[in-house]
């Protein structure tokens, strides 16, 4: 047996370096070892999550021109890509998932779980995080699918040397550099043509000792950790997370909310592409031997039934969903369970169809409330 | 391998009886079928029409044999065949669920029972309790209040009500009838038809919103405490479980940490609007 365990210790923390050849070898032993690798993909000019069959696959080359409530896909040699509308939560806690059905007699048929040993590749350190908060989220009484897909899902994470308009990660530090949760993670360095590599887990132990790599000497380290720094002043918001949340919390009877939702169309597309957004309905879908599907289905809280009751609608007014939706990610969140619901992925600025900007109204809130 | 939702799977309730209350709601008694955990006073189930949708109900009665009461008024198109069903049909059930009425802490007290319209059904419990139990607790003191005579829920019970020792039972409504010679206007002028003392007493109060917030407020100048008072919240709670997010008051979900909150706990968010 290898000793393992005592090699963690050595290597955690390492970065090991080889030429672009050993990320490709790395892919190609995980579909070797069975697995499902699912990464970015690019379809109809857009990059998802999908699976992959092959390296070249990567949408290396290309990069996206992000923006509030605008996305577009362009070749690069420089700029690598960021993440796009998908998220780890595509597949760890799919949109649509029929949980039971019941026959007219009243029978109880559950489906089969189905859910391949999956290595997500090439994924962003933001998503990374979101999965740690999901974690936390569903802790261990929670989506019975979703914790049992995690156990079955490792992670290849892609550091950010280029994060993009709408990134935020350096300010909520979740990125641009993967801090825990990641089997292996990785840089690339495309202008040296060199992967720096770093171990995660006794899984990316075993990954990684099957590639030709060496030590990162002393001048890659460094200008590794320079390039880093200057991704994390590329992805901030104008404002410090510090007392963020608590100041938010003296928002609540503000005007202000109505302004800075103004341009809201109560979409819920900020809801959906949210990594972290885990709100869910279940709906019926009788079937024509009189059974009945319960299907659970992604839900978002600026959807207008989302707070409705009998004979009355909570939250009827859009500003009032608005405010709950980021009350909840910047303070709500850290009650319930014990962290923030944001990463700094950006996602729901650039798919926002109203170019609603998250960390303006983050800023012009609290500006109001220190006002005080 | 199956999923395991066995959180959002619910078992079989044989419904019994249906009785006809006031117009638009009736109450179902159920008997469920295998394991079920006796309801305290103030949780609910999730009621589950097949085929059709599920929807939070709070237990109105339990019975020595097990079965349980659900009072429903038909809001929506799930409720509506709720309460359409016949003795025999069969619903789904899963619960009970949340924090009911503090019913440790109202031992030797004196208790106030402020209830508007249907808010009266969660309650029912905690009177069933005070009148089995009667020497535990202090006086009684029972406030109900309706929209109109047709809309007092429990009717045929109110003189069994009256009858508990050491309570007293007062009943208003916001439009009367030609036949209604009792009591006229909302439910917290009662406050003041008699002698209420915080002294020793815990209050619990269900109703529409608007109506909670008027009695709260009557309640501090009474000279409740904040932690004398405890409400009954109503939320679009659809898993029950704390899971689907919907039931969210500021950072609380409804459905596992109320419905029944210390007043002092939700006081914050409370009186913010659309909270």
């Amino acid at each position: 047996m290898r000793p393992i365990l005592g090699l963690i210790s050595m290597v955690t923390g390492t970065l090991y370096y080889g030429d672009i050849g050993e990320l490709r070898k790395l892919f190609d032993l995980l579909r070797l070892k069975g697995y499902r690798v699912v990464g970015p993909k690019l379809r109809n000019n857009v990059i998802r999550l999908e699976e992959l069959m092959s390296f070249d696959e990567m949408p290396y080359g290309y990069t996206d021109s992000q923006s509030p409530g605008r996305y577009r896909l362009v070749k690069s040699d420089g700029e690598s890509f960021r993440v796009g509308p998908d998220s780890l939560k595509k597949y760890l806690y799919p949109p649509e998932l029929v949980i039971f059905s019941v026959t007219k007699d009243w029978k109880i048929r559950e489906p089969e779980f189905y859910y391949p040993k999956t290595a997500f590749f090439g994924i962003k350190p933001c998503d990374m995080a979101s999965v740690l908060i999901m974690d936390r989220v569903q802790g261990a009484g929670g989506d019975p699918y979703y914790l049992r897909a995690r156990e079955n899902s490792i992670f290849i994470v892609e550091n950010c040397l280029t994060p993009g308009e709408t990134c935020f990660c350096g300010t909520m530090g979740t990125g641009p550099e993967v801090k825990e949760g990641f089997d292996i993670s990785y840089t690339l360095i495309h202008e040296d043509n060199l992967v720096l590599f770093r171990c995660g887990s006794d899984t990316g132990l075993e990954l990684l000792t099957s590639l030709d790599l060496e030590p990162a000497p002393s001048e890659i380290e460094i200008k590794y950790r320079r390039m880093m720094r200057e991704a994390k002043e590329r992805a901030q918001a104008p404002f410090t997370i510090d007392d963020v949340p608590d100041l938010l919390e003296h928002s609540l009877n503000d005007e202000i909310w109505k302004k800075v939702s103004e341009k809201c169309l109560g979409c819920a597309n900020c809801n959906m592409v949210c990594p972290t957004c885990f709100c869910f309905d279940v709906i019926d879908e009788p079937e024509l031997d009189g059974s009945s599907k319960r299907v659970r289905i992604w839900d978002g809280c600026h959807s207008y039934i989302y707070a409705e009751i009998a004979g009355a609608n909570l939250r009827k007014d859009l500003w009032a969903r608005y405010r709950h939706w980021v009350l909840h990610k910047f303070n709500y969140w850290q009650t319930q369970f014990g962290t923030l619901g944001c990463v700094g992925c950006g996602r729901c600025i650039t798919w926002c169809p109203a170019g609603i900007d998250l960390r303006q109204v983050v800023y012009d809130v609290v500006k109001e409330v220190q006002k005080r | 391998m199956s999923f395991g939702y066995h959180k959002l799977i619910p078992a079989k309730g044989i419904v019994e009886e249906v009785i006809d209350e006031v117009p638009d709601v009736r109450t179902l008694i159920i008997r469920v079928e295998g394991e079920y955990k006796v309801p305290e006073p103030g949780q609910f189930n999730e009621v589950y029409v097949h085929g059709v949708g599920e929807a939070p109900i709070s237990i109105s009665d339990v019975y020595d044999d097990g079965r349980i009461a659900h009072t429903i008024r038909a809001a929506g198109s799930v409720t509506q065949r709720m309460i359409d069903v016949s003795p025999g049909e069969v619903l789904g059930i899963r619960g009970p669920y949340g924090k009911g009425w503090p019913i440790d802490r109202l031992q030797g007290k004196n208790i106030l029972i402020v209830a508007g319209g249907i808010g009266l059904a969660p309650l029912r419990p905690v009177i069933r309790e005070i009148e089995k139990n009667r020497a535990k607790y202090g006086k009684l003191t029972l406030l109900y209040g309706a929209r109109n005579p047709r809309f007092l829920l429990y009717k045929y019970e109110f003189s069994r009500y009256e009858s508990i020792p050491h309570t007293e039972f007062l009943v208003t409504v916001d439009k009367p009838d030609a036949a209604w010679d009792g009591c006229v206007g909302v439910v917290t002028i009662l406050l003041h038809r008699t002698e209420i003392s915080p002294e020793n007493t815990v209050a619990l109060v269900c109703g529409p919103e608007i109506m909670m917030r008027f009695t709260v407020k009557e309640l501090n100048k009474l000279g409740f405490r904040d932690n004398q008072i405890f409400l009954s919240l109503e939320r679009r709670m659809r898993c029950g479980v704390g899971l689907c997010g919907h039931c969210q008051m500021g950072p609380y979900f409804v459905c596992k940490h109320g419905p029944v909150f210390p007043y002092w706990l939700i006081k914050k968010y409370f009186w913010v609007d659309e909270i």
